[in-house]
């Protein structure tokens, strides 16, 4: 075979050539085994990555549904606002592009830090660095497209607040989730990944998952740099389901007009007693949400935001539900149906004695209006007179009142569909041996101040108006709910509030005493008799001061005490009441001063309404004054105090 | 010089020309569907009809006239190209290594190394000891010193060490001492371990990608590694069909149609594809093989085996670098990368295996 000249030399250049022979044969037998690994064996894995490689799942966020009054006014919507976004997956150099968002888009490095080393946040998921971008940043980023893919504009919803401050506290606010959160196992559950956008507060918390709808997928096949060459799949978003709260947009807007024109603070709340439907809630001072909306990221405006976080007047607090406040004499209805059911007093024997006060061991405790000489229950009402509550609340005794009250349903949240209700201070033997060691033992002189609705009396203006609401009603207490109907959409049927009101069982001679006492305040030259209410509507309620501070130590207007007024109407009548109204204004002084005309004008409003013309002639000009004020919150103020973004 | 004699027609060995000329054609099927609307394909079935013109050009010839006479000229006009490219060269990712001439790219360092294979034969030729001298071992290594010199100043770190491999394929051929070889081998090893800590970032974190592939990071240096073994596991046993690749066609395997054109087969025809492309080579190199068995000199078996080691170096670094058991280093699958002059380089080869054959019965 071979010729004889490769053997002659002394070494065997023929063996050398098997030898390469054979080592090419194991290299290739070597590779072969490599590819048949990878194809073969492994092949299920690789195939997975390929398709990995060339898929990307871009999400389509779904509209969050409006938030609308009764009557069908949208109070919160979606406005379309150009916005910055970079896209984790598709950065090749961290560093070059925060440099580049930092210095050229004013974005906050460590927020933005934060977001993209957070391990939960899925790669592909855009990442919001920049809201309402101006000309200038919309130039840049479309300047440095090709330098920098990760960083796009893009269209997207962003929350507005069309009527500005008007009731945000019912409303809230959006913002992103925070890392406590999503703690949160409830949260994990329902989904929220770090960088959501989330109701944080009232409405927008507390059903949140009804207006967030859910997001759509676009599956789209994309080249090696991210860019999508074509749609493989595409899952419509869908919208998040707009909710009917029971606010009435007018009503509302008069509860606030009225605090905000007398420079008043304080909070308001409008119910219907017949099913618990809260018409305004109002609580000053009060903050924009749309400033959380514009600001869910952004170095400047954490300004804006940290601002009213920080404003010492506590603008985010809802007084209506937070507050807690010495009733003053509006308890007094509450000792007036105790006491008639316990039979302590009765329809036909309830005289009492005011005496000017009473004298309670070494003390005298004054009855602020005078001596009344003696009345009976119904001219306790309509007079207020302290010493005969006085009288009356120490033949009950605090066990009594105590139990009673409760059963109204004070101490206890009223179960709000919002965050953060307190629920308040009632008079009771074991609270004050608990707050105050060093006098524990409950006096008589507790009693007779919790009598008329001071000393350990702190409660919110929801629970007081829902106690009283259910006495009127009969005995009917439902629960307080902003929640009337959530709207259809794809994803969910159509919701109502499911409604079941506590009962308990009152004599009607009771409630018809109590009712037409308060009916006497107003209309028999009571202590609200001077306020002006329209008699065509046959409201009754009950005035109530709460003392700040002892009034010797009075000195300037924040020593003043709380005024308050509750009142429902019609009342003495066949028809049970629809509507009821408590207010407090801070500091306002009396009750018939400065609280009793604010509820005067929202029950006028809503009778408007009703009748469909102006009861009071004041509320002509009011509501032209009112809208106009309207116009200067929401988008059109908005852009007045930005640039107009083309 | 040049005899054309019809009976020695039919003495062509026409599998060793078949094959390649296969292999080629394969290798445009690949790369037109990874790199569609660029004309490679036309260009690349250019130099293969100028490369099997060539192979036959030289299967006329007698070989010994050109490893004797014409080798020492066609080595200096290489250096000569090699000094040219280093001035006047144009720069392809990284690598000066081409010069453009009439609108084609011609590297010449593929024929540097056509080159540098007919020197070492033609001076192994001469001698008749029984083993390697240490002035053989050195003239051999000057012989292929200055093309490496020059190939390394272009950055070309995988051409660099195709000239050690060919170096090395003459001293086992040449009859060095097992001795040596062994030292030589120590030698190796103790040379890349040093050299190791003074590579480049890129060329490190490309032997990592082998080592570690898990950790490496998927935008980084290692991208490529990883994108070619996604792309040949994903093909399967029966591939995705061609011009159905998805990992080459979408951009996500860089240079699919030259170093990663394996990648694209694997990807596009399967395990199938792969062993039937093996199979081809198996075929060129065997047939080579027994044209040096049975060359009726030394010259032309060492020669021939010269191509032979050089086919299979570049097969081994190319394709393992494709399934990622060696780091990429730029080297090219011999025939079926897009690639002119390295065509017309094998080509010459192969004509040189076929003149060999041609001539092995001593008349």
């Amino acid at each position: 075979m071979s010729s004889t000249n490769l053997r002659d030399e002394g070494f065997n250049l023929e063996l050398r050539v098997y030898v390469i022979q054979y080592l090419v044969l194991v290299v290739f037998i070597a590779l072969g085994i490599r590819f048949y690994i990878l194809q073969v064996a492994r092949h299920e894995d690789y195939q997975a990555r390929a398709e990995n490689n060339r898929i990307r799942e871009i999400p389509i966020p779904a509209p969050r549904g409006q938030i609308l009054d009764q009557n069908g006014n949208v109070l919160v919507d979606n406005t379309p606002a150009f916005n910055i976004v970079v896209t984790p997956e598709d950065i090749t150099n961290k560093e070059d592009t925060l440099n580049a968002l930092v210095q050229n888009l004013d974005v906050d490095r460590g927020e933005l830090m934060v977001q993209l080393n957070d391990p939960l946040r899925p790669k592909s998921q855009p990442i919001l660095v920049k809201q309402n971008a101006s000309k200038a940043d919309r130039a840049w980023v479309a300047a440095h497209e090709l330098e920098h893919p990760e960083i796009r504009g893009e269209t997207q919803p962003q929350r507005i607040y069309k009527y500005g401050k008007l009731a945000a506290h019912v409303l809230g606010y959006i913002g992103q989730v925070n890392p406590k959160q999503l703690e949160n196992p409830e949260f994990k559950e329902a989904g929220y990944k770090a960088g959501d956008i989330i109701g944080q507060g009232g409405i927008e918390a507390v059903y949140d998952k009804l207006l967030r709808g859910k997001d759509g997928v676009r599956r789209v096949i994309v080249d090696s740099r991210g860019r999508p060459i074509s749609d493989l799949e595409i899952i419509e978003p869908i919208k998040g389901q707009d909710i009917v709260t029971t606010l009435d947009l007018d009503v509302q807007r008069v509860a606030e007009e009225q605090f905000y024109s007398k420079n008043d603070t304080g909070a308001a709340v409008a119910m219907d007693p017949r099913n618990g439907e809260i018409l305004a809630m109002v609580s000053v001072p009060s903050f924009d949400p749309n400033v959380f909306a514009r600001n869910v990221v952004s170095s400047e405006s954490r300004k804006e935001v940290n601002a009213i976080v920080n404003d010492p007047s506590h603008p985010m607090l809802n007084k209506a539900i937070q507050g807690m406040y010495p009733t003053g004499s509006t308890w007094k209805i509450l000792m007036a149906t105790a006491g008639l059911e316990e039979g302590i007093i009765t329809p036909k024997n309830s005289r009492i004695v005011c005496g000017g006060g009473i004298q309670v061991g070494n003390r005298f405790v004054h009855d602020s209006a005078g001596n009344h000489g003696a009345l009976d229950i119904h001219g306790a009402i309509v007079h207020s007179c302290d010493g005969y509550f006085f009288r009356l609340g120490l033949k009950m005794g605090v066990d009594m009142i105590h139990d009673w009250v409760t059963r109204f349903g004070m101490g206890q949240r009223t179960g709000i569909d919002l965050p953060g209700e307190v629920r308040g201070i009632i008079p009771s033997r074991e609270w004050k041996k608990r707050v105050n060691p060093r006098d524990p033992v409950w006096k008589d002189f507790d009693t007779v101040l919790a009598s008329f609705g001071q000393g350990s009396v702190a409660v919110p203006p929801l629970q007081l108006i829902r106690a009283e609401a259910g006495i009127v009603m009969g005995g009917e207490f439902f629960v307080p709910h902003l929640f009337k109907e959530a709207k259809e959409t794809q994803l969910a049927p159509v919701k109502y509030y499911d409604n079941k009101p506590t009962e308990l069982t009152l004599s009607p001679v009771t409630i018809d005493i109590v009712t037409y006492g308060m009916w006497g305040v107003i209309n028999e030259g009571g202590t609200a008799g001077g306020v002006g209410f329209p008699r065509e509507i046959n409201a009754g309620g009950k005035t109530g001061t709460a003392q700040v501070i002892a009034k010797e130590k009075v000195r300037g207007k924040e020593h003043k005490d709380h005024s308050w007024f509750i009142s429902f109407a019609p009342m003495h009548t066949s028809e049970k009441p629809e509507i009821g109204v408590v207010a407090i204004t801070e500091h306002g002084g009396w009750g018939a001063q400065a609280s009793a005309p604010k509820v005067k004008f929202i029950e006028a409003e809503y009778f408007s309404k009703k009748f469909g013309r102006p009861i009071l002639p004041e509320l002509v000009a009011m509501n032209t004054q009112a809208k106009m004020e309207a116009s200067q919150t929401g988008p059109a103020a908005d852009r007045k105090r930005r640039p107009v973004v083309q | 010089m040049v005899d054309l004699n019809t009976r020695k027609l039919k003495d062509v060995d026409w599998l060793l020309l078949f094959a390649p000329i296969a292999l080629t054609a394969f290798g445009c099927l690949a790369i037109s569907s990874s790199a569609p609307d660029s004309g490679f394909v036309k260009k690349q079935v250019i130099s293969l009809g100028i490369g099997v013109a060539i192979a036959v050009g030289i299967m006329f010839t007698d070989y010994r006239k050109i490893v004797l006479n014409v080798a020492p000229f066609f080595y200096a006009a290489v250096l000569m190209l090699l000094v040219l490219v280093l001035i006047a060269g144009t720069q392809i990712n990284g690598n000066k290594a081409w010069l453009r001439v009439a609108g084609f790219s011609l590297q010449p360092s593929e024929f540097a190394k056509a080159a540098t294979i007919l020197m070492l034969a033609r001076h192994l030729a001469h001698v008749r000891q029984a083993s390697l001298s240490i002035r053989d071992i050195l003239i051999m290594a000057a012989i292929v010193l200055p093309p490496i010199i020059l190939v390394y100043a272009e950055h070309d770190t995988g051409t660099t060490l195709t000239f050690g491999a060919i170096l090395a394929t003459f001293y086992f051929l040449g009859g060095m001492r097992k001795l040596l070889l062994a030292a030589g081998a120590v030698a190796l090893v103790v040379g890349l371990v040093v050299v190791f800590p003074h590579l480049k970032r890129y060329q490190i974190e490309r032997i990592n990608v082998i080592i570690h592939p898990e950790e490496a990071d998927p935008r980084g240096f290692g991208y490529q590694t990883i994108q070619s073994v996604i792309a040949v596991g994903s093909g399967g046993v029966l591939g995705k069909g061609i011009g159905h690749g998805t990992q080459g066609k979408l951009g996500f395997l860089p240079f699919a149609w030259t170093d990663f054109i394996g990648a694209v087969v694997a990807e596009e025809t399967g395990l199938v594809g792969i062993l039937f492309m093996m199979v081809l080579y198996l075929l060129l190199i065997w047939r080579m093989i027994a044209v040096a068995k049975s060359s009726r000199d030394r010259a032309g078996s060492m020669m021939v085996m010269g191509f032979v080691g050089l086919i299979t170096f570049h097969i081994l670094c190319n394709l393992g670098m494709v399934v990622a058991i060696m780091p990429i280093m730029g080297i090219p699958l011999p025939l079926m990368s897009y690639g002119g002059t390295a065509v017309m380089a094998v080509f010459i080869g192969v004509g040189l295996a076929l003149s060999v054959r041609m001539r092995r019965f001593v008349n």
